[in-house]
């Protein structure tokens, strides 16, 4: 993975090369999970069963992310996972397959689109709210014993916020200086409940000084700006100089999950509008970093990849049943 | 994050002599853990008050005079944050041995321990590992309150994916630590109050026992018959196999021979050993200071039950009534499973017999 | 023959302490790095170890309340 110290056009079109890919991803996901779901939405059928939280809208946190992070720093994140998941370089192809609970998928089929693991990339995910924050702890807390720059990304919703382990994680990693970035995407919604109804405060950033850490809040939901907080939360954490909490007002252009009617959002019909991925492809081309066809040729390439890896997935071996109690232990030990 | 899977424990010597010289539980937990420290780096423990205190229950006293704070470390009180972070710790390749006081706390934490401890290693379809020691102690009879005088390994036994051990002695103490450490498994070590030998607790005598000085380990998953018998077979673990024991040695005189089954591990749970037994008695008594209904004891009757239900002449529980531990020591007294009520299971499981 | 001494572990002259716990019996063998005693004197504990090797004999019952240096075993 290439990083991008400094914010040239090649990292602008580097990070709208990785919005639409996310995108062009989260299109193909919603399309396979629907597919066989009908007539009537039955979510344990098909050949993708189960819950599914799609990220379209929130593209901007993780390509600005993305690009300060290398392979062999460490993320957590949420029942959200696939931008974030993408951003980080997670294997597509196993990616997809395990999201299609196939053999060959990162957990072999038995995490699914919630549990998905890569260690390669030292990602990982959980579908329990904010506690995916005290694992990356535990990453950040082994690179700092082992000496090295590597950092360790936490990535939240801001309902996440509320939650016991966000506070705990907050004040450790401060008390250790563990080198974490603590990422907050509100997307204004904690399901059907608005942030205002769940929220002490107008701002995660302030709760960062609670624990004696700096926070920062990006209003807009641009992925330069996520760049630039970013870019100064991580260098942070490489330099040996403790945890940040970055929030990021971002949008969460469908449904909290799909299936999701989205009765309670007044606002639904403007949402549309504030999808950010033209808005950030048309002031790129107004400023004459990439043009229509530069733009067109992204698309095309992001959707050979999605589908070569939903190919790839649909054409892999379904788990044996007579396997379901494999990997439960490891059963190996240390010399 | 490790992908590696490991040998066994190469060199590691299996249940060998005990020797002479003897240590009490506690001691030989922290000796397990200092030889462990010594021989990996990446070994170190974290947990409240574990290190100039050396833990509430003497888990680690002398580990910070020699390993020092940045192994040794105090944690603020923040369950969730530290399990959490010898999760992340383990699966970037360390062995963290992390404290849970009081296995009574793991209400505040326990989405870290069963739904991520245990499971990231099925999850990831056995791509990441998490080589980690959860140590907590457990148990009552000192008027600790319902709060603090839990045994609690039935709940932690009953959910996939970590194996549980439950040391009643201090050989056996050391090697299941020191297999627990080695393991690449997630291990919950449950330690007794009552065993540790601590001068301020009542002790039984088998609290202090002959420990190897030299590494070794005690197989994850094996029972030990504790005494041999074949009248009626009690199967047991923790405190609760001293006073089996203490009973057995009672009524040996009167011709009731009493076979003690001291179960070590709950997971994996050997259920071998204890049919083996029943085969010999025909007379199954579960003594558990757990909760009795869905529980330790539940389990191993029905293991006897579901593979050999012939077998059984009588079956019997001494165990804490699902009732939350009382304050007053004759409360308190009154629903642990005293020597006293043991005795009596034991007579009454061999009433049948026409003669002693 | 040479005498276990309970520990001084208190300023206080005539303090008393809890011989807490034997490692050893009477007529085991020990040497100087054999562990076979923990004391206590108010709270705090201290470990015993002989200063020569030989056949121990306990003089103090586990549990017994004992002034600081005072014999609590000998060692033939």
């Amino acid at each position: 993975m290439t990083l991008y110290p400094e914010l040239t056009d090649d990292a602008r079109r580097e990070m709208l090369r990785m919005m639409v890919l996310i995108r062009t991803y989260e299109e193909a996901i919603l399309r396979e999970y629907h597919a066989d779901k009908s007539p009537g939405f039955d979510i344990g059928a098909g050949l993708i069963p189960g819950e599914m939280h799609l990220s379209a809208g929130q593209e901007p946190v993780a390509a600005g992310l993305g690009a300060h992070l290398t392979l062999d720093d460490a993320m957590t994140a949420t029942h959200r996972p696939h931008h974030v998941a993408i951003a980080k370089g997670v294997r597509l192809r196993e990616m997809t397959a395990e999201i299609f609970g196939r053999e060959t998928g990162l957990g072999r089929g038995r995490g699914g689109h919630m549990h998905l693991f890569d260690p390669q990339t030292h990602f990982s995910c959980s579908g329990i709210i904010a506690e995916g924050l005290p694992p990356a702890l535990g990453q950040a807390f082994a690179f700092q014993r082992r000496g090295t720059d590597r950092v360790a990304v936490a990535v939240a919703g801001e309902g996440a916020a509320n939650q016991g382990a966000f506070h705990e994680s907050l004040n450790l990693a401060a008390l250790w200086k563990l080198p974490v970035v603590f990422v907050i995407e509100d997307n204004d919604w904690g399901i059907s409940v608005p942030r205002a109804k769940s929220t002490s405060v107008t701002s995660n950033a302030v709760r960062g000084a609670a624990y004696g850490m700096p926070g920062i809040r990006v209003e807009e939901n641009s992925v330069e700006g996520v760049y630039n907080a970013a870019g100064e939360a991580i260098a942070r954490a490489r330099a040996g100089d403790g945890p940040s909490l970055i929030e990021v007002h971002t949008l969460r252009l469908w449904g909290h999950f799909e299936g999701d009617a989205q009765g309670y959002r007044a606002d639904l019909e403007g949402v549309p509008g504030h999808d950010p991925l033209p808005t950030y492809r048309n002031g790129l081309v107004e400023r004459g970093v990439i043009t229509a066809e530069d733009y067109a040729s992204m698309q095309a390439s992001a959707v050979d990849r999605v589908e070569d890896a939903i190919a790839f997935a649909k054409e892999s071996p379904i788990p044996d049943p007579a396997d379901a109690l494999k990997y439960i232990f490891a059963e190996g030990a240390r010399s | 994050m490790t992908m590696t899977t490991g040998a066994p424990g190469a060199g590691a010597s299996i249940e060998p002599d005990p020797g002479k010289r003897k240590l009490s539980t506690s001691k030989a937990i922290q000796e397990a853990i200092a030889q462990q420290m010594r021989a990996d780096e990446g070994v170190f423990v974290m947990g409240e008050d574990v290190g100039s205190y050396g833990g509430i229950f003497s888990s680690t006293t002398g580990l910070l005079e020699e390993f020092g704070p940045q192994r040794i470390i105090d944690t603020p009180i923040s369950e969730t944050a530290f399990i959490g972070t010898g999760i992340g710790a383990a699966v970037e390749g360390m062995r963290p041995i992390v404290e849970l006081m009081f296995v009574d706390f793991f209400g505040v934490c326990m989405d870290q321990i069963y739904n991520h401890m245990a499971k990231i290693h099925y999850e990831s379809g056995g791509n990441v590992q998490v080589p980690m020691v959860l140590m907590t102690a457990v148990g009552g009879g000192y008027s600790d309150g319902a709060q603090h005088s839990q045994s609690l390994w039935g709940t932690f036994a009953h959910l996939p994916g970590m194996k549980v051990v439950v040391p009643s002695n201090p050989y056996d103490a050391k090697g299941l630590m020191t297999a627990a450490i080695r393991s690449n498994d997630p291990v919950v070590f449950m330690f007794h109050k009552g065993v540790m030998g601590l001068g301020w607790m009542k002790k039984n005598q088998r609290s202090v026992g002959a420990v190897p000085e030299e590494s070794y380990e005690v197989p994850i998953g094996k029972a030990r018959v504790a005494r041999e018998g074949t009248d009626v077979t009690i199967v047991t673990l923790s405190l609760s196999v001293h006073h089996a024991l203490d009973v057995a040695e009672k009524l040996e005189p009167e011709g009731i021979s009493v076979e003690v089954i001291d179960l070590r591990s709950l997971v994996p749970l050997d259920r071998d050993a204890i049919l083996a037994s029943v085969s010999k008695t025909g007379r199954l008594i579960v003594v558990d200071e757990d909760y009795q209904s869905f529980g330790v004891s539940g389990e191993v009757i029905a293991s006897v039950a579901e593979r050999r239900p012939g077998l059984l002449t009588h079956v019997s529980r001494v165990c804490v009534p699902d009732v939350p531990l009382p304050y007053a020591s004759q409360l308190e007294y009154g629903v642990l499973p005293t020597p006293a009520r043991i005795e009596a299971a034991v007579r009454e499981a061999v009433a049948d017999r026409l003669s002693s | 023959m040479s005498e276990v001494i309970f520990p001084t572990m208190s300023e206080a002259d005539d303090a008393t302490g809890v011989l807490v716990t034997w490692f050893v019996d009477s007529g085991d063998d020990v040497t100087t790095s054999t562990l076979i005693a923990e004391v206590a004197v108010d709270k705090v504990d201290a470990e015993v170890y002989p200063q020569s090797a030989g056949t121990i004999t306990l003089l103090v019952d586990e549990g017994a309340e004992v002034p600081q240096g005072s014999v609590i075993a000998t060692i033939g």
